[in-house]
């Protein structure tokens, strides 16, 4: 039967809000996640050679490798045609090979730098020899010189590849005086260009050799060092004399002292002065009294259905579990009760107070964490040991959401369609269709569908 | 009762040089702080001061917007808005929703209403709480942003007419895709952390922490964003090293504004008319009641049952009986005092887990670690949540498959048969 059924305007309009709300918050959680990822990508790939690494006057040794290397790595295009070049460099080796074959050994210091270059066999072994020749040469240089050197725009590279070819003969030697820098940049180049750059940073294989910057991490300390640290150990590492708690620790503490207590009594007897100077009586509760008195109350409710079920689903053994179940239940009632009548109050204050409530959301207050009073962030770690753990945790919390989530529309679900299950006209199809519908929407959470049999009447 | 308190008299060379020491603190600890001669000047209702607490009040009432998009308020606009905002958190005085919108005057009476906002809560350490610079790759242990459900949304503008119900069908099924794409980021960037923990091993500079975070790592991929944050988080110790200062100091602050409040002209006892601003009206919280309701009904019922099936049963003679009795109501009541106390009026519903984003560490399996939550308690915690959450749920749709089922009637109605895998 394909009877559109339609909903009531005010239901409607309710319902596709809700559900609205909810894909709205759930696509903003998705796009902070996409954030995260994008950068957490990034740093796992290799390393663009914007910038330097460590930007430090004088860094530890580890950092110094990277720097030449990790900027000597040029663009793709450039990549494409160092790779042109050295297919012609190895035709030439090839040819050259079997001049020099013929001929002596004065070819052989080009021959092996040329290999070195060129042949893509030997390209896991040499590399990284020659580079880390290259490497300890550059640590000997100081860095910004080193890093200023290898900025060089690799426009220079036509003209260097010419030069290279011949210039592999001195290369391969390490000379050093001659054109240190240049050649080291070239040869670098031409092996990273045929080696796929091996010389790239990525935080895999070099990750353990990262250090923050002095500034960075006397600042950090400063302002969040996580609680329980020892003190005698941030000296000694960090070697600054902070010996105080982070500011953070600090902020977050609760000090009760005399000018403490002093300060929040001339508080109180200042709200009070401007409450009796004030000509106006004002509202009793204010509007954002009242909406996080609502929100508590709901939940306040949750909290309750969530231990009426526990109580309900428990499986007494002997009599005394099952008075006690008995009595639990009859106290949460009371507790209820209590809260409506909470409420009830609320409703009247309410309705003496300003009138109807426009449609449209109001400003809300941000929610304090923990429902007391406004807490402070304080540095807390968790601590994990696996990824398997770490993603165990989140798919756990986001299943907690989502189930809350689910609880609410179904809550409104409930609300809005039930009540139109009794209005429609019985036994019609166009009921029929609905009733499925519904069933579907609040049973199954919408995924499951039951099939509704039907005797006809023989067509008589 | 015999406690000598220590008083502080101050004198009045002292009291000159505090005053403005405590607001140049306040001034530093608040975005867009204004320099303590403005606050000087506000007191005498200068004009020139008011443009100027005009600011730092939206600054400090909107603590959302970044740095730069207040610029792209206009200063009327944000007149209005720091008015609604005062309003709506219940600002006793009139004046200040008297004055004009071009924000030229009113010096002294925003000093006023800043003074209030601060005498109300921990309005500095609020704000820096806000806009904290996050140094560690941080995950909250407790959702209790999920719990806060909103209040009634804003109607969208297509759904103005009627809606099919398989418009809702096709809104739920994108809703559960929704979630299984989250699921699945989120597992990945859970793999990509654990990358990046586990490969900055021993790099950090304290040892608690012994890995770098994502934050920390791409501030050495990327010198200028590193430095960039270097210069947030010295500007947040510069705060907070402000806000330690006022706490220290703000005694002579509040003296200073009984003053102030003293100099202000009484205001008249007749109520003038003021624009209507959004409150809660009884339609709000008619869902609310109706849930409560709903909810006292099913404990009823229960209670009922229970004790029905209690009286005809066995259990629950004697003697001893009593005694007994009445341990366990003193058991139950003793169980339930937390979550009696949390749904009271104002009370808290934190019921003692951790809370709050914490910065993630990754340790060896089986190594000691130091201060800190575990994992494992935090998934515990998480996972009888979890079931707790899923009774509910299931409560609830049990309950819609009883009404629909008796709505439909009895036979001879058409067979239902319930799809498989229940």
């Amino acid at each position: 039967m394909d009877t559109t059924v339609t909903l009531l305007a005010g239901s409607s309009r309710r319902l596709v809000a809700e559900l609205r709300d909810a894909l709205d918050s759930c696509a903003e959680r998705q796009r902070q996640l996409e954030r995260s990822l994008r950068v957490s990508r990034r740093l796992l790939r290799a390393w663009e050679p914007a910038e330097t690494l460590a930007p430090e006057p004088t860094p530890g040794p580890e950092t110094n490798e990277e720097a030449p290397s990790a900027a000597c790595i040029p663009s793709p295009q450039d990549l494409k045609e160092l790779e042109l070049l050295t297919q012609a460099l190895e035709k030439a080796v090839r040819v050259r090979k079997g001049i020099s074959n013929a001929g002596e050994g004065n070819k052989a210091p080009s021959l092996k730098s040329g290999s070195i270059a060129t042949s893509p066999a030997t390209r896991a072994s040499a590399p990284p020899s020659t580079s880390h020749r290259a490497g300890s040469r550059a640590s000997e240089t100081k860095p910004p010189r080193g890093i200023r050197q290898t900025r060089v725009p690799t426009k220079d590279l036509p003209e260097r590849r010419l030069l290279s070819v011949g210039d592999q003969a001195c290369m391969g030697q390490g000379a050093g005086a001659t054109k240190p820098k240049s050649g080291l940049r070239n040869e670098q180049i031409v092996l990273s260009a045929a080696s796929q750059a091996p010389e790239a940073f990525t935080l895999k294989d070099k990750g353990i050799l990262l250090q923050l910057p002095e500034a960075f991490r006397k600042a950090a300390s400063r302002n969040s060092r996580p609680a329980g640290c020892s003190n005698h150990v941030a000296f000694w590492f960090v070697g600054c004399a902070c010996v105080y708690p982070s500011l953070w620790a600090q902020l977050s503490s609760t000090q009760t002292s005399d000018s403490v207590d002093a300060a929040t009594t001339a508080k109180t007897q200042f709200l009070q002065k401007m409450q009796t100077t004030s000509g106006w009586p004002g509202p009793r509760l204010s509007a954002t009294e009242v909406e996080a008195e609502v929100r508590h109350l709901q939940t306040a409710c949750l909290l309750l259905r969530l231990r009426m079920g526990e109580e309900l689903t428990a499986d007494p053994k002997d009599w005394m579990q099952e008075y006690r179940c008995l009595l639990t239940l009859e106290e949460l009632q009371a507790i209820v009760g209590q809260c409506l009548h909470g409420l009830r109050e609320l409703c009247t204050v309410v309705e003496q107070q300003l009138g109807p409530w426009p449609e449209g959301r109001f400003p809300r207050a941000s929610l304090p964490c923990g429902g007391g009073a406004d807490p402070i962030w304080s540095p807390q770690l968790l601590l994990y040991s696996s990824t398997q753990e770490l993603q165990t945790l989140a798919a756990l919390r986001l299943r907690v959401a989502m189930l809350h989530q689910q609880i609410h529309l179904e809550k409104v679900l409930m609300a809005e369609l039930l009540p139109l299950v009794c209005k429609q006209e019985p036994l019609g199809p166009p009921w029929l269709a609905l009733c499925r519908a519904v069933h579907s929407l609040l049973c199954e959470g919408g995924q499951r569908f039951l099939t509704i049999l039907r005797e006809d009447k023989p067509a008589d | 009762m015999g406690r000598r308190r220590r008083r502080r008299r101050v004198d009045p060379a002292d009291a000159t040089r505090a005053l403005p020491e405590a607001i140049a603190a306040l001034s530093q600890t608040l975005p867009a702080g204004p320099s303590p001669e403005t606050f000087r000047r506000a007191k005498f209702d200068r004009p020139e001061a008011a443009p100027a607490l005009w600011r730092l009040l939206f600054r400090v009432l909107s603590p959302q917007l970044a740095d730069g998009a207040s610029a792209s308020f206009s200063p009327e606009a944000q007149v209005r808005s720091v008015k609604l905002a005062l309003r709506t958190q219940g600002y006793p005085r009139r004046a200040l929703a008297q004055l004009p919108d071009d924000g030229s005057q009113g010096g002294r009476e925003l000093l006023l209403a800043l003074a209030w906002l601060l005498a109300r809560g921990p309005l500095p350490e609020r704000l820096l709480t806000q806009n904290r610079v996050q140094l560690g790759d941080e995950m909250p242990v407790c959702e209790c942003e999920a719990l806060a459900s909103p209040g009634p949304p804003t109607p969208s503008v297509e759904a103005d007419g009627c809606v099919d119900i398989r418009h809702l069908q096709w809104l739920m099924g994108k809703l559960r895709f929704r979630w299984r794409n989250l699921m699945a980021s989120q597992q990945e960037q859970c793999a990509l952390l654990g990358k990046i923990h586990s490969y900055t091993r021993g790099c950090h500079s304290d040892r608690s922490l012994g890995h770098l975070s994502v934050t920390e790592t791409e501030l050495l991929r990327d010198p200028e964003g590193g430095r960039q944050l270097l210069r947030r988080l010295e500007r947040e110790n510069a705060r907070l090293q402000a806000a330690l200062e006022w706490r220290r100091r703000e005694l002579v602050f509040w003296w200073w504004m009984d003053t102030v409040l003293g100099a202000c002209p009484p205001e008249a006892s007749q109520p003038t008319f003021l624009p209507r601003i959004p409150t809660p009206g009884t339609g709000a919280l008619e869902p609310l009641v109706q849930e409560l309701q709903a909810l006292q009904g099913e404990l009823r019922e229960a209670v009922e049952a229970r004790r029905a099936a209690w009286e005809a049963g066995v259990g629950g003679r004697g003697p001893e009986w009593s005694a007994a009795r009445t341990a366990l109501r003193e058991a139950v009541g003793q169980d339930l005092a937390a979550l009696r106390q949390a749904c009271e009026r104002g009370g808290s519903c934190s019921l003692a887990q951790p809370h709050g984003p914490h910065r993630l560490v990754r340790t060896e399996a089986g190594a000691p670690g130091g201060p800190g939550l575990r994992a494992p308690e935090v998934i515990e915690a998480l996972r009888s949540q979890e079931a707790r959450l899923e009774v509910v749920l299931r409560q609830l749709q049990g309950q819609c498959r009883q009404e629909l089922a008796r709505l439909v009637g009895a036979p001879p109605g058409p067979v239902w048969i319930l799809p498989p895998g229940r």
